[in-house]
Parts: C-alpha cells; structure tokens; sequence
C-alpha cells in the first residue's frame, strides 16, 4: 500500500498556516488534517476542547465506511461527509488518496462557507503534500536512535497498591 | 502505514487486534487501559463503538503513548476489529494503515475451526489491501487459558504458528490481565525492529 510522504518541519509549518487561515475565513472551532488509516498528522483550533485523536481516528472510520457504501450505489466515492448537530457540526472532505480534512465547526456556522473555503484548503494541502512526495521520497528519517535493547517493557502494568 | 513526523519527532503507529468473536480483543484493550502505567496526559480514551450488547460493532481504539523511547514520541493506536464473520467490510476498513497485529485466539477446543477461519480471513482481508501477512509483524495471543476445556498450547501452535517463519505467541488470560502487557510489548519490539532495520522508514 502507497503510503504518506515523509514530512518535515517545513511541510508541517505550511499545512498549519492553511488551517490558521482557514479557521479565520470560516470560523471554525477546529480543523484537522488526517491520514486515512486513522493518524492524526495536524491541528488547528481548539485543541484543549477536544480529543482530536480519538476524533481523528472515528472521522477516518466514518469517511472510509462512506466510500464503502459509495461503493455500494455504484458511485465512485463519495468526497465529502457532513454531519450535522445542535450546536456542532462535523465536514470530512478528501484530500487526495491518503489524506482528509475535518473541520468541526459552530452549527450556526453553516456548512456553504466551510465548504466554499475547504476547497481552496484542500488544494494548497494536496499542493503541499505533493512536494513533500516528490522532495525525496527515498529518504528517510534515521531511527537507529531508537535503541530497541533500552524500550523493553515500553508498556509497563501499574503495580497494586 | 506508520507516520513518522520530522517536525514533531513523533513517530505514530497502528496495532490491530484481531481474532474471533467473542476471543477477548476488546477485553485486552480494557485491560491496557485500566492498567497501562503512563505519564499523566499520555493514554487517551478507550472509545468502543459497540452494540447495547457490548459487542464491537465497528471498532474499539486507544490511543497511548509508549513511556519512552530515545529522542522520539512514541504513539501507538490501538484498535479491535469486530469478530463477527457479517462485519468483515468493517474489518477491512480497521486494517487499513495497520503496521503490526495481535491475532486473540480463543483457547476454547470448539473454537478451533473459527480461530482458523478468522486467521485465514485476516490473510484474504490484508491480501484485499495489497498487503501480504508475511510482511506485517504479529503476534499470536492464545486467550482463555484458564478455562478447563482449554485447548493444549502445542495444539494451538500446530493449528496457528505452524508456517515457515514462526511467530512469538503467547498464553493468556485477558481478563485476569494475564499475557496481556506481554502481547503488547512483543508487538511493539517487533515493529520497532522492523522500523530500524528497514534502510528506507515505511513512510512517514
């Protein structure tokens, strides 16, 4: 399986300035990009308002069962997932064949503004990983500073009081 | 696959438990949840997308952060697949990006023709996503142990472990806690092998 680019500080520097700028021309509580397996890759917004991981991980689920009942009634995918609340509102749209963006926002808010902006986000977002992939997609972070002999037990059981 | 992030150090991976219906692979995650010893802030929320019957209905996840590991932030997402054999699209969904599994077989000897069942379903779903088993670390949990029509180990090796390439496996009891941490950690060494070894980093 194709998987994400490797992202550096440059990549990721640029990703949260499209967020920011989102977040100001919608009003958005929070946006979040995410890989389509679940990662959480950046954030925007109020973070300390939300478990942006756990929202990560079910946004993904979400948009994926969609594309899965896309499937179903012969459509190719289906680019988009909306969710509507009281009070907050969910919009899951892709990027490209890895990524989505998820932008939680006020009801109140309506959905045509975010997604008239999520349009152009989606773009510079794609724009920006695509340069990441072309960058050097052979090179590597080097991970022989993980010392694996050091990380055993890395999960350790809390011992009875 | 894992995301390794330059910016950040942050290195995030994805572990799937997967087994029968009804083995225990939402029982380890409750477990690793309640047990875990973590740094404050560092395990998330178990969230079960579950039946009124407690059954998985889509998914459990727990996210959590290993307790240390050089230089890099370690965080591992935990998910269940739904063992039930209708839920199998669900299933395919969970395994998308899965760096490494836990297969949770159930001791029980009646369970024996599901354990095989759901391990070649867990093949012909991975092999559904272009990938091939023998390239995914796993680890093989064989759980109920403390029942008394539990099948022998050596049995369960025979039917399970019995390729080319052997697997680590391990005896458990999960809702005593028992092979619980000992599954996770093995996991977790082999991947993290996998991610040093490997000359090219899978991606991030």
């Amino acid at each position: 399986m194709a998987t994400l680019p490797q992202l550096i500080e440059e990549d990721i520097r640029h990703l949260d300035g499209v967020l920011r700028e989102f977040i100001a021309s919608t009003e958005a509580m929070a946006t979040l990009i995410i890989d389509k397996g679940g990662f959480l890759i950046t954030q925007q917004g109020d973070a300390h308002d939300f478990d942006m991981t756990s929202i990560g991980a079910l946004a993904s689920g979400a948009f994926m069962a969609n594309q899965t009942i896309a499937g179903l009634v012969n459509e190719t995918s289906f680019n988009s997932i909306y969710q509507q609340g009281e009070n907050a509102s969910m919009f899951v749209v892709n990027v490209d064949e890895h990524c989505l963006l998820v932008v939680i926002f006020k009801s109140h808010s309506g959905v045509g503004v975010v997604k008239y902006y999520a349009a152009t986000a989606v773009k510079r977002i794609a724009r920006q990983l695509k340069i990441a992939r072309e960058r050097t997609p052979e090179s590597g972070l080097d991970l022989s500073v993980l010392n694996v002999a050091e990380t055993a037990p890395l999960f350790r059981k809390k011992k009875k009081a | 696959m894992a995301i390794i992030n330059q910016a950040t150090k942050e290195l995030q991976v994805k572990i799937v438990y997967y087994g029968p219906a009804m083995g225990g692979k939402t029982t380890n995650l409750v477990q690793v949840h309640d047990h875990v010893q973590t740094a404050a802030g560092n395990k998330g929320k178990l969230v079960s997308l579950a039946t009124s019957s407690d059954r998985t209905l889509f998914f459990d996840f727990l996210p959590i952060e290993a307790m240390t590991i050089k230089g890099f932030k370690t965080k591992f997402q935990l998910y269940t697949v739904p063992g039930q054999v209708i839920y199998n699209t669900t299933r395919q969904l969970v395994l998308r990006g899965v760096d490494g599994i836990v297969f949770v077989a159930d001791s029980q000897y009646e369970k024996m023709p599901e354990n095989v069942e759901s391990f070649q379903n867990l093949v012909d779903n991975l092999n559904s996503l272009k990938l091939n088993l023998a390239e995914i670390p796993y680890v093989l949990q064989y759980n109920k142990r403390d029942l008394p029509n539990a099948a022998p180990m050596e049995y369960m090796e025979y039917l399970l472990n019995n390729r080319e390439v052997q697997v680590p496996s391990f005896g458990a009891t999960a809702h005593k806690c028992e092979g619980v941490f000992e599954s996770l950690n093995m996991i977790t060494r082999l991947l993290l092998h996998k991610f040093i070894n490997q000359s090219v980093p899978q991606y991030a």
